[in-house]
């Protein structure tokens, strides 16, 4: 079993929502943001198009954060999510500066002020410590919702299928972007859409073998993925477009002007 | 246009290459010193046993063990857990590179106990000596595997790097070896101003070299590279790393050698600039540290 995420970018919507559930999910401090959005601008004939791709920790199979962390702080657990030990960190960065894919953060204290600086931690805040507490001095990620995922399991619940037992990004998508299941179960939804739609993985060059694959059928898909040779990802961006015109298709928005 | 960027901010630091931040901005400056502080340390040591200069042993081994060591930890963003970086030294050169700090202070320590004290213990002290000269070459060289090791950073993925950063930190070890034979008679100061020629013609041609190398490795390198030569870093490269580190120091020793003698404060002045000149070479090395863009841009 290893769990992985397909993200169907003809259908993100660049909504921030899957930002903002983790953020809520997980209490995070301010500054930090597990999943992102990657956006840019392209000038075309008629303006600038925003295209965005939705990030977050790709759980690699073969993690560079896993090998060069010096204190055995980051595991890969059997399902293939990569878990940092908060308790056994000793806040060296390492993991930061080797992720290729940028998606650690170290928690300095210095750069959160809480909520309202200068101020005691609000109700909210104080329940957030209690309920997730971030180490200061330590490095986190996302980790897949593995607590939804263990707890779920725990019931007999189906991760991708359960809202119980799935991420929490997953579960808010509103425009069903994000799937989440079993990457080794050939029959799952994300195996399928993978195979289907020739879904391909950011940077496979760096041989990492990311868990969260990216598919765009809208545009007719990329040529060939599953770690394909010699190509690298940005042979893959010619075909993506998460654009305006994709956003008004998926809300049936076609006549209605964006202002 | 207008209605794109009023409710969206564009990210495009990891769209074009970014620089990493965590090992050179605020308390990453404890590390940038901390690295450099290795090779010089190592370098000096290794350079001693050579010349037979207790007086440089310990001096190296203070830099390389008490203040490199001091550096590490209080950067560290929970200090107190400082000993479980030596836990997986399998795959990570941070926990090797700690391994060896260690392993170093202990040895060098009781090397430079012994050959102080108990001077007739020539076996026991040619032992000792093999051992620490070991530990102390790969004190000096084990950060340039740390940052070799990353390879979404161009700039860094090349395996000239812990030979660059061994032979900055000799350098650095024979300057700081040709001021102590002011003070210290044992050192023979002919020989030791000839390793600071050869290793600054030798740096001069590596820094050269690697730059041409980083130049052709991926657009990130080659962004690293004009950073250095015509960007921002540019002041630091040209100021600190090419003029102090290798220009100055390379006039008074050629003018020592055709003159026959320079004064002591010209030959301090020099080792200064060559110091300098090492730690500004980390400061470049780290600062224009470049990522892969994780979404190439289409031009």
């Amino acid at each position: 079993m290893r769990w992985g995420m397909v993200i169907n970018l003809s259908r993100c919507v660049r909504c921030h929502a899957c930002v903002a559930a983790c953020r809520i999910e997980h209490f995070l401090p301010l500054y930090v943001n597990w999943p992102r959005l990657i956006a840019w601008e392209q000038e075309t004939k008629t303006g600038v198009n925003v295209t965005t791709i939705p990030v977050r920790c790709n759980q690699c199979k073969k993690a560079p954060c896993l090998d060069v962390c010096p204190a055995g702080a980051t595991t890969q657990r059997d399902d293939g999510i990569v878990v940092v030990d908060q308790k056994k960190c000793a806040g060296c960065r390492y993991c930061v500066v080797a992720c290729p894919y940028q998606n650690r953060t170290f928690l300095s204290k210095d750069k959160n002020p809480g909520y309202f600086a200068g101020y005691a931690p609000t109700g909210f805040e104080k329940k957030g410590m209690e309920l997730y507490p971030h180490q200061w001095g330590t490095t986190e990620k996302c980790n897949f919702c593995a607590e939804r995922i263990d707890s779920g399991l725990s019931k007999g619940l189906k991760p991708g299928l359960d809202w119980e037992a799935t991420p929490a990004c997953v579960n808010t998508c509103q425009a069903k972007a994000l799937i989440f299941g079993d990457l080794d179960d050939s029959e799952s939804q994300v195996s399928r859409l993978i195979r289907e739609n020739h879904g391909f993985q950011l940077r496979p060059e760096y041989d990492t073998d990311p868990a969260v694959y990216y598919i765009d059928p809208g545009i007719g898909g990329a040529i060939s993925n599953l770690a394909p040779e010699n190509t690298t990802t940005g042979y893959h961006i010619r075909h993506l477009s998460t654009v305006d015109e994709d956003a008004r298709k998926i809300f049936s928005l076609e006549n209605v002007e964006v202002s | 246009m207008q209605t794109s960027r009023q409710w969206m901010i564009t990210h495009d630091w990891m769209v074009k290459g970014n620089r990493q931040t965590e090992w050179i901005n605020g308390r990453g400056i404890l590390l940038w010193l901390a690295f450099y502080a290795g090779g010089l340390g190592g370098g000096l040591y290794v350079v001693s046993l050579f010349f037979n200069s207790i007086w440089g042993m310990a001096i190296g081994w203070f830099i390389a063990a008490a203040l490199k060591g001091a550096f590490h930890f209080i950067y560290l963003g929970k200090p107190a857990r400082f000993w479980r970086l030596v836990m997986h030294p399998q795959t990570s050169w941070l926990s090797r590179g700690l391994l060896f700090v260690i392993l170093f202070t202990a040895f060098g320590f009781i090397q430079i106990m012994v050959s102080w004290f108990w001077t007739d213990q020539t076996v026991t002290i040619l032992i000792l000596k093999i051992i620490s000269g070991i530990l102390a070459f790969s004190v000096a060289t084990y950060t340039g595997f740390v940052l070799n090791n990353i390879k979404s950073v161009p700039f860094w993925d090349l395996s000239l790097l812990p030979v660059l950063f061994v032979a900055c930190g000799i350098l650095g070890g024979f300057g700081v070896t040709v001021a102590i034979s002011l003070f210290s008679p044992e050192v023979n100061i002919v020989a030791a101003e000839m390793g600071v020629r050869a290793l600054l013609i030798i740096n001069a041609v590596l820094i050269a070299v690697y730059l041409l190398r980083a130049a052709r490795k991926e657009a990130a390198g080659r962004q690293s590279v004009l950073l250095q030569i015509r960007g921002g870093l540019s002041p630091v490269f040209w100021g600190c790393v090419v003029a102090l580190g290798v220009v100055i120091p390379a006039v008074i020793t050629v003018y020592s050698l055709f003159s026959g003698e320079v004064t002591s404060a010209v030959l301090l002045s020099g080792v200064a600039c060559e110091i300098v000149g090492g730690v500004m070479l980390r400061y470049c090395v780290l600062k224009s540290g470049i990522y892969n863009p994780l979404i190439p841009k289409k031009s």
